[in-house]
């Protein structure tokens, strides 16, 4: 008789945070996550991580905004969004009735900047962290000038730390020399969580018109063609911190999420991948659960980390 | 249920064809949709990373029975991603995102309808025809090319039996009106009464500069546009904000995602 095995555990923790699966959306591709409900119920997710906030609504950046590149794309979006009051007002409930487990991330021009919008979301009882992003490369003022040296972010991170009582994730920028200094720096400045990475900075240009092919000139390299370095980046992070990694960059398949927990990921987030295909992050999802059974795992704890090096 | 609200599927390949220079693709999918003329789908079908993205193209038809549908695309080869499009083969699979974005508005309201199509943005007005079409509502058709060998063929074109319905314009002059499509409407807007102006509602899509001269001229005579835009997507369905076409906001001008508060958009809010 063939006793037919449990589905396997897929639940993960993020330090405090306990996620029924270790599959979110990565800030900036899903939206407010609303958008996907006509894909599919957004609470199957492990997180929905929203579009960056700003304490107020941001225009963004003027077109063109975004490039496809080999295997990749560039963007520069500017982090249009709807600014902080609006999100908690408009989208936050609905993300609630959804049964979304919801990750708000944010920016701010200022440290003052960050420290209101952390602030302004501190009291927000269905938001699970807050995910500090302290690497967009597509605004001067989009943390990259507080996120590429172990100083900068460490002081960013400390007094937005002092601000919120939130499980606070720090997203790194991989346009960086050391990402264990920076995700060092982030741990002892009271980060709860690292994630990366964020876009790589790039180019294109127009043979023809002579022009760079985005507005702002340079833009943020995603997808498939970052996920060699983003994998290094986070196994590197792993080895460097005490705290949880969530892993970004490229991942498009079961395997490629596979690939980053088990170089130690706590988790990871899907981003591009949901552009390509809007129901990317549930097939991952079941692709992990499908692997596992495969491997007679009973969960995931028995697999991530386990890198044979 | 024929479905309205976007889907992920993914279909198969009946048929994909050339006619001239352009493509005519007849996929099935799941399940029968339901649209709305100017409304379009996001397509991938090769295999692969790259390119990565998957292409917007207007939905030109759609029809099936329960529990079984059928779109059609029309399309242009115009870079890498619709090249590979039109090596596909029946049998194929491919990819579709859809029914995506605001379609025209056609009311209720008894107005004459003229639809400009430019270069293959005939794929996008044309949906609205055949709706017109079905509602005896009184509609032209400019369409512009550059060459006779670029319009669209002529069996293609809804209601084209009826005369003096559809009006071809040509740049080189070797098919119908000698001169750009903009040329033609304000021609023909400016020998009608003003009162029979008034019941004109203009819809359009084409490259960018020949809907803003559409935009120009019809604003200057009171006529309202409705104005399908194309861009660059990523996704087709509003989270990645890289489409967005810059609006009259009030005094100040906003951006607003081409595949989610349009595709279609009134021509007065656009900034050209």
């Amino acid at each position: 008789m063939v006793i037919p095995a449990a589905a396997p555990d897929l639940t993960s923790r993020v330090g405090s945070v306990v996620l029924k699966n270790p599959v979110m959306s990565a800030s900036g591709t899903f939206g407010y996550g609303l958008e996907f409900t006509p894909f599919y119920d957004i609470s199957r997710l492990g997180a929905v991580i929203v579009k960056g906030l700003s304490l107020l609504p941001t225009p963004g950046n003027a077109p063109q905004r975004i490039v496809e590149t080999a295997a990749g794309m560039l963007n520069a979006i500017g982090l249009q969004n709807i600014g902080v009051e609006r999100f908690v007002r408009e989208v936050v409930p609905r993300l609630a009735d959804a049964g979304a487990t919801c990750v708000a991330n944010i920016y701010g021009r200022t440290i003052e900047e960050y420290e209101e919008v952390a602030r302004r979301l501190d009291g927000v009882a269905s938001l699970s962290a807050i995910e500090l992003n302290a690497s967009c490369p597509n605004v001067k003022e989009g943390g990259i000038a507080f996120g590429s040296t172990p100083e900068g972010l460490s002081t960013l991170t400390r007094r937005v730390r002092a601000a919120t009582g939130k499980p606070l994730w720090v997203k790194l920028s991989p346009n960086v020399s050391d990402i264990r200094s920076v995700a060092r720096a982030a741990e002892d400045a009271g980060a709860d969580a690292v994630t990366l990475i964020n876009t790589l900075v790039g180019m294109a240009v127009d043979v023809r018109t002579r022009r760079p092919r985005l507005s702002n000139v340079t833009g943020g390299l995603s997808g498939p063609a970052v996920k060699p370095v983003a994998l290094r980046m986070v196994w590197e992070a792993c080895r460097a911190v005490k705290i949880p990694v969530v892993g970004i960059g490229g991942i498009q398949s079961a395997e490629d999420a596979l690939e980053f927990l088990l170089v130690g990921a706590a988790a990871v987030q899907v981003g591009t991948a949901n552009f390509r295909n809007p129901n990317a992050c549930v097939e991952i999802i079941d692709g992990i659960a499908a692997f596992l059974a495969r491997e007679r795992l009973a969960g995931l704890d028995e697999y991530r980390g386990s890198l044979r090096i | 249920m024929p479905f309205r609200r976007p889907r992920f599927v993914t279909g198969r390949i009946l048929h994909n064809s050339g006619h001239g220079i352009f493509y005519r693709m007849d996929v099935s999918i799941p399940d029968r949709i339901e649209f709305l003329p100017g409304q379009f789908a996001m397509v991938s079908g090769w295999p692969g990373n790259d390119p990565l993205l998957p292409r917007p193209l207007a939905i030109f038809r759609a029809g099936g029975v329960r529990g079984k549908g059928t779109v059609e695309f029309v399309y242009k080869v115009v870079g890498r991603g619709t090249a590979l499009l039109s090596g596909l083969h029946g049998g194929d699979p491919l990819q579709i995102t859809l029914p995506l974005g605001n379609g025209f508005e056609l009311g209720r309201e008894d107005r004459i309808w003229w639809l400009v199509g430019g270069g293959v943005g005939f794929s996008t007005v044309f949906p609205a025809a055949v709706a017109l079409e079905a509602r005896r509502a009184d509609f032209d058709l400019f369409l512009g090319a550059r060459s006779r060998d670029q319009l669209p063929p002529r069996e293609w074109i809804p209601g084209a039996g009826v005369p003096g319905r559809a009006h071809l314009c040509t740049d080189d002059g070797t098919a119908g009106f000698f001169g750009p499509v903009t040329d033609a409407v304000r021609e023909r807007m400016d020998r009608m009464k003003a009162a029979e102006r008034g019941r004109v509602t203009i819809l359009a899509c084409g490259p960018r500069e020949m809907l803003k001269g559409i935009a120009i001229l019809a604003a200057a005579r009171e006529v309202p546009v409705q104005v399908s835009l194309e861009n660059h997507m990523a996704c087709g369905f509003g989270v990645c904000w890289g489409c967005v076409t810059a609006v009259r906001d009030g005094e100040k001008t906003a951006y607003r995602r081409v595949c989610k508060e349009g595709p279609v958009f009134d021509a007065r809010e656009v900034v050209w």
